[in-house]
């Protein structure tokens, strides 16, 4: 076994194995041994918003309690953080025993951090992903395109679509929505060939995140085009010219012109 | 005054690069996207001076909402004193902005000038892709490339058209 294989597996079991699951894209739910954690065992929204904190930030070193509270709350008030801390390890570990150290939320100090060696959640289990496909992407193509799909099937939609207005999300929605269209265009690449009609409706996945990504427009000239369908193929090429024009004003990549001009020179 | 979250505006910009070859000469676009986190908006720009109207228009409405129980007296000098940070930046875009808000009416001149401004830009750029003397070796595509900037040239002055009858409503 490879070591990207290797590493792809230890992925997937860790998704299977964690005790605490988390899912954040397209919906946030939280799953404790396989059962769903309901909202109400969280007690108040300032709970869920301050796990929800903790796993924007989860990459960031230990939080310090002051920032969490000068970003959460509008005005400082201790109790009301320890209120939301103890809802959270109330609702992840329900059998703790008091005093116990709590096993998910990391404290140091006065600084807290998930554990990512024991929780997971989707959107790191994603970036993590992509990360083995990129690696796989010229060397072990059947590994990349495993992986790939793995983290296609996780983006279930954006991160956390019931806090768009919060700034502390706005971060990681904007990372894992270019990680994916990333996916998606690289995936598409790696399958062009065996998978034209797969190809294609990755890359309409792509633009229905972001109708002027190029790259998409040119994997379905291509699809198309091994389709044997001319006609869609150039107009995949129109609708990317006016999309270009309306939304920055500019032409299409010489690129994406030279793929228009072979296609038209096909008879 | 509002409350606290009220008082912020943040916003996500993202630039897309994209380096290409073009005549032999090597190229690079840059690709924008703006978004004001809290209400969702955003603007597509290949001009960081789009990305600076936008955010400037964020703000003012951020300081009007905040100064609405203000007479429209006091509320106007609040907003100019709102939109004074962004005498740091010299640009034409920004300067756009700040007269649109001083007087409207410059706001149809502003529009005029821009037009002119287009048409003797293309003008300029075609002389120069074009010399008159190499006329009689263009090819089909010097005159496809002109074809495409008059066409581009005639889609901005109908654009702007449309917004000077906007205005003119």
């Amino acid at each position: 076994m490879s070591d990207l294989q290797q590493q792809l597996q230890t992925l997937n079991d860790f998704n299977t194995e964690a005790s605490i699951r988390i899912e954040t894209l397209g919906n946030f739910r939280v799953w404790r041994s396989h059962e769903k954690i309901e909202a109400k065992e969280f007690g108040r929204d300032k709970t869920i918003q301050l796990l929800q904190y903790l796993i924007s930030n989860r990459q960031h070193n230990a939080l310090h309690k002051e920032k969490i509270m000068d970003d959460l709350w509008e005005d400082w008030n201790d109790r009301d953080f320890k209120v939301a801390l103890h809802g959270i390890n109330k609702a992840l570990e329900p059998n703790r025993v008091s005093r116990a150290e709590p096993q998910f939320i990391l404290r140091q100090g006065v600084s807290y951090q998930i554990d990512l060696e024991k929780v997971w959640i989707d959107v790191e289990a994603l970036e993590n992903f992509i990360i083995i496909g990129n690696k796989a992407y010229q060397s072990e193509k059947e590994i990349a395109i495993q992986a790939y799909q793995k983290a296609i099937d996780l983006y279930q939609g954006a991160y956390l679509p019931n806090r768009i207005y919060e700034d502390w999300t706005s971060e990681e929605r904007e990372k894992s929505q270019l990680l994916i269209l990333g996916a998606y265009i690289s995936l598409a690449e790696l399958i062009l060939d065996t998978n034209p009609l797969e190809s294609i409706r990755l890359a309409q996945k792509a633009l229905a995140i972001d109708a002027t990504w190029e790259d998409a427009y040119r994997i379905q000239m291509k699809g198309y085009i091994a389709k044997g369908n001319r006609p869609q193929a150039i107009k995949a090429y129109m609708k990317c010219e006016v999309i270009l024009e309306e939304e920055y004003g500019i032409a299409p990549l010489p690129e994406t012109k030279k793929l228009l001009q072979e296609i038209e020179a096909i008879h | 005054m509002d409350k606290k979250q009220n008082q912020n505006a943040s916003f996500m910009v993202r630039f897309n690069q994209r380096i290409y070859q073009e005549n032999g000469d090597d190229k690079v676009q840059w690709r924008g996207k703006i978004s004001h986190v809290q209400d969702g908006d955003e603007k597509r720009f290949s001009d960081f001076n789009d990305a600076l109207v936008f955010m400037q228009q964020k703000l003012s409405e951020l300081t009007e909402k905040a100064t609405t129980d203000k007479t429209s007296e006091e509320q106007e000098n609040i907003v100019k004193k709102s939109l004074s940070m962004w005498k740091t930046i010299k640009a034409v875009g920004p300067q756009v902005i700040k007269e649109t808000l001083k007087d409207p009416k410059k706001q149809f001149e502003n529009l005029q000038g821009e037009i002119q401004e287009k048409i003797t830009v293309l003008g300029d750029e075609i002389s120069e892709k074009v010399q008159i003397d190499q006329w009689r070796n263009a090819s089909r595509s010097d005159f496809h490339e002109i074809q495409n900037e008059i066409s581009s040239l005639s889609k901005e002055i109908k654009k702007l058209a449309k917004k000077i009858d906007g205005l003119q409503k």
